[in-house]
């Protein structure tokens, strides 16, 4: 058992732990932090990838921007946390339908046989590579991207904000 | 090739002249809005939109007839596929913004079905408009998420414009929360499909697909297309993402949902049909018992037709039970969007032409239908069919326009409708698929009780008023355009078809650049 393969271990184990303390949680506070081992963790697997650009931007992105703006929202916005009891009626139902699909998943990942040599990042520095797509090939979806957050951005605005005339 | 500006500067950027347009023409609209004084009328710049649409369109026929040209090493292609589907789009904007005006203009609306922002609405109706302009030109799976999203993103926003309407911003919530986990499917499905192939490209994702299949990944190869196809179902509101269509298009501004039963549900054809047909065309079994035969038609596709078949059976029996003629228009909506799949899940050689023929008569027939269904409900300030009734009285022309928008829809002969739906059904009988011509004839008649409904509240029943009906110009010339149409496509189908086949080759969908 090689040492790569505990550190993937253990870094699966929070992703996927995360996401279901996640949703399983009551407290909204509480998911936000378990939301952040997860994304937390998915930066590790993608060291782990040697994809460190990748890494540090899910860290700065989502473990730092994400989390810390969701944990703002949390704390300015006023929320009572009730429990609500009943979706038990659906919950068999479910674990039925997301037990076959993880069967199929698993299935379909234990036959997988991927033909060729694996690809060797060492050597090249990610960064330039990463740039050098983007700027080249990439460079209708980059510059969509500015128009969608744009989009995002007058989208939150106006739905957000206070008319002149209701006070 | 080397220039003074670099590797980018040697692509033929001119192909890209209709999303440049309309790139332009929203930006400028966002920045004249900017400088506006506030209580100014924003008509000009639907008008300027309109005017953009138009030149758009232009630079998109004149891109027509070229072959294929592919830039930044084939991840944007402009073939005849992506051009007819992009005339499609910017006929429906240009509907869309017509009626926009009128419903953003009219009087004696209750203050809170009222929308405040109009240059906004123009603005992100364009920007609806550029990302279902990518999404039909690019051969890469990036490009076309970007694509999907920028349209996604901009139709959220304008379902929730009517902000201080409750089942306006209920529709809107439900419209991202559902359209987030399709999107998430989708990047799922494709995910797989990168892992597979370690490309986004889809004609090098093609040529890795089938040697994966044949290295035994078969079953992964399943869960992507599946998971894919339940994803992009979400954006041609077919089975099984369908749930979200009626509150939706209830909710929604009228003109939006016009904009979403036919450009938004375009464009994700467009990408289904592009998407599906050249990254699986080389999945071949070679090792079948019955020799070698593909994955796609044989195996795939039938499910597609199955859940096609569910798609008109739950449309068209649950459009019985409406009385919201919005919903109803939603459910028919789903009913339609199965229609339009099967060509897709026979897939004989005239699926592009049969496909494209029904969206034109589809958008002919929807757009005026809406149109006219704005007129009215805002005239009687109810949504019920009831509203309807007396119309024949109160505006003839416009009840004999939505009558044959009505036997279109239905399918009845002689309108575009029927012709769509006729050359549909014939493709399914000459592949043999027997059981999926037999269910939409009997849906289709199904279909026929609740259209007629609205026909008979029409001429048969007593309306509360019998004031004729102002009709404002814009409207007026919609339904015009839409009634020629509708009743000329209904004529001459054949020269349509001819048409299509003979300006837009559509098999160059697959074909590489410069043949």
């Amino acid at each position: 058992m090689s040492g790569q393969f505990v550190a993937f271990f253990i870094l699966s184990l929070l992703t996927i732990g995360g996401a279901v303390f996640m949703i399983s949680l009551q407290k909204v506070v509480h998911q936000v932090v378990a939301l952040a081992f997860s994304f937390l963790s998915i930066a590790g697997l993608y060291v782990m990838l040697e994809a460190e650009f990748v890494a540090v931007t899910q860290v700065l992105v989502y473990a730092g921007s994400i989390s810390i703006l969701m944990l703002f929202g949390i704390m300015l916005t006023r929320h009572d946390a009730h429990e609500d009891t009943g979706r038990g009626k659906f919950k068999f139902l479910a674990f039925i339908v997301v037990a076959a699909f993880f069967v199929l998943v698993f299935m379909g990942i234990q036959t997988m046989n991927i033909e060729g040599t694996p690809a060797n990042f060492s050597q090249q520095n990610n960064v330039l590579e990463i740039g050098k797509l983007m700027f080249s090939q990439y460079v209708i979806p980059f510059e969509i991207m500015s128009v969608l957050l744009l989009v995002a951005l007058v989208g939150a605005i106006i739905l957000a904000k206070r008319e002149a005339d209701d006070k | 090739m080397e220039s003074r500006w670099g590797p980018l500067a040697q692509y033929d950027w001119s192909v890209m002249a209709p999303e440049f347009t309309i790139l332009i023409v929203a930006t400028l609209i966002s920045v004249i809005d900017l400088l506006m004084p506030n209580h100014s009328n924003r008509r000009p710049l639907a008008w300027l939109g309109i005017v953009g649409s138009l030149l758009a369109g232009w630079f998109v026929l004149q891109n027509t007839g070229h072959g294929v040209v592919e830039i930044l090493n084939g991840s944007y292609r402009v073939d005849a596929f992506g051009n007819v589907f992009k005339l499609i789009f910017l006929a429906g904007t240009i509907f869309t913004l017509l009626m926009s005006i009128n419903y953003l203009n009219r009087g004696g609306v209750k203050e809170e079905e009222k929308v405040v922002d109009h240059g906004e609405f123009y603005y992100l109706t364009l920007t609806a408009l550029l990302g279902s302009m990518i999404m039909s030109s690019s051969a890469d799976a990036i490009t076309l998420f970007v694509g999907l999203e920028l349209l996604s993103i901009s139709s959220y926003i304008l379902v929730g414009t009517r902000k201080k309407h409750l089942l306006s911003n209920e529709s809107a919530f439900k419209y991202v929360v559902s359209g987030s986990i399709a999107s998430a499917t989708v990047l799922y499905g494709i995910s797989f499909l990168y892992g597979l192939t370690g490309t986004t490209n889809l004609f090098e994702m093609a040529d890795r697909l089938g040697q994966a299949y044949m290295a035994g990944n078969a079953l992964l190869i399943y869960i992507a297309f599946f998971l894919t196809f339940v994803g992009l179902s979400f954006k041609i509101s077919s089975v099984p993402y369908h749930m979200w269509a009626p509150d939706v298009y209830q909710g929604a501004p009228t003109p939006i949902t016009a904009f979403l039963s036919v450009v938004s549900k375009a464009a994700g054809f467009a990408l289904i049909i592009r998407f599906f047909i050249t990254a699986f065309r080389s999945v071949v079994d070679y090792n079948a018992a019955n020799g070698p035969h593909s994955v796609l038609i044989s195996e795939l596709l039938l499910v597609v037709g199955i859940l096609a078949a569910i798609s008109m059976i739950v449309g068209n029996t649950l459009a019985l039970r409406q009385t919201n003629i919005k919903r109803m228009m939603a459910y028919s909506s789903i009913a339609q969007a199965g229609y339009i799949l099967v060509p897709f899940a026979t897939l004989t050689s005239l699926i592009f032409e049969q496909t494209v023929f029904y969206l034109i008569a589809y958008l002919l027939m929807n757009m005026g239908a809406f149109a006219i269904i704005m007129i009215v409900t805002g005239d009687r300030e109810t949504e019920d069919i009831r509203s309807f009734a007396g119309l024949y009285h109160r505006a003839p022309f416009l009840a004999i326009a939505m009558t044959f928008f009505l036997l279109s829809l239905a399918g009845i002969p002689i309108s575009a409708g029927f012709f769509g739906k006729f050359y549909i059904f014939m493709s399914s009988l000459v592949m043999g698929n027997y059981w999926l011509a037999g269910i939409m004839i009997a849906t289709s008649v199904v279909s026929y009780y609740y259209y007629f409904g609205i026909i008979r509240q029409m001429y048969m029943r007593p309306g509360e008023t019998e004031a004729p009906l102002r009709v404002p110009a814009g409207i007026a010339v919609i339904v015009l355009i839409a009634f020629i149409g509708t009743v000329g496509v209904g004529i001459v189908p054949d020269s349509v078809l001819n048409f299509i086949h003979a300006n837009f080759p559509l098999m160059d969908l697959i074909e590489a650049a410069g043949q």
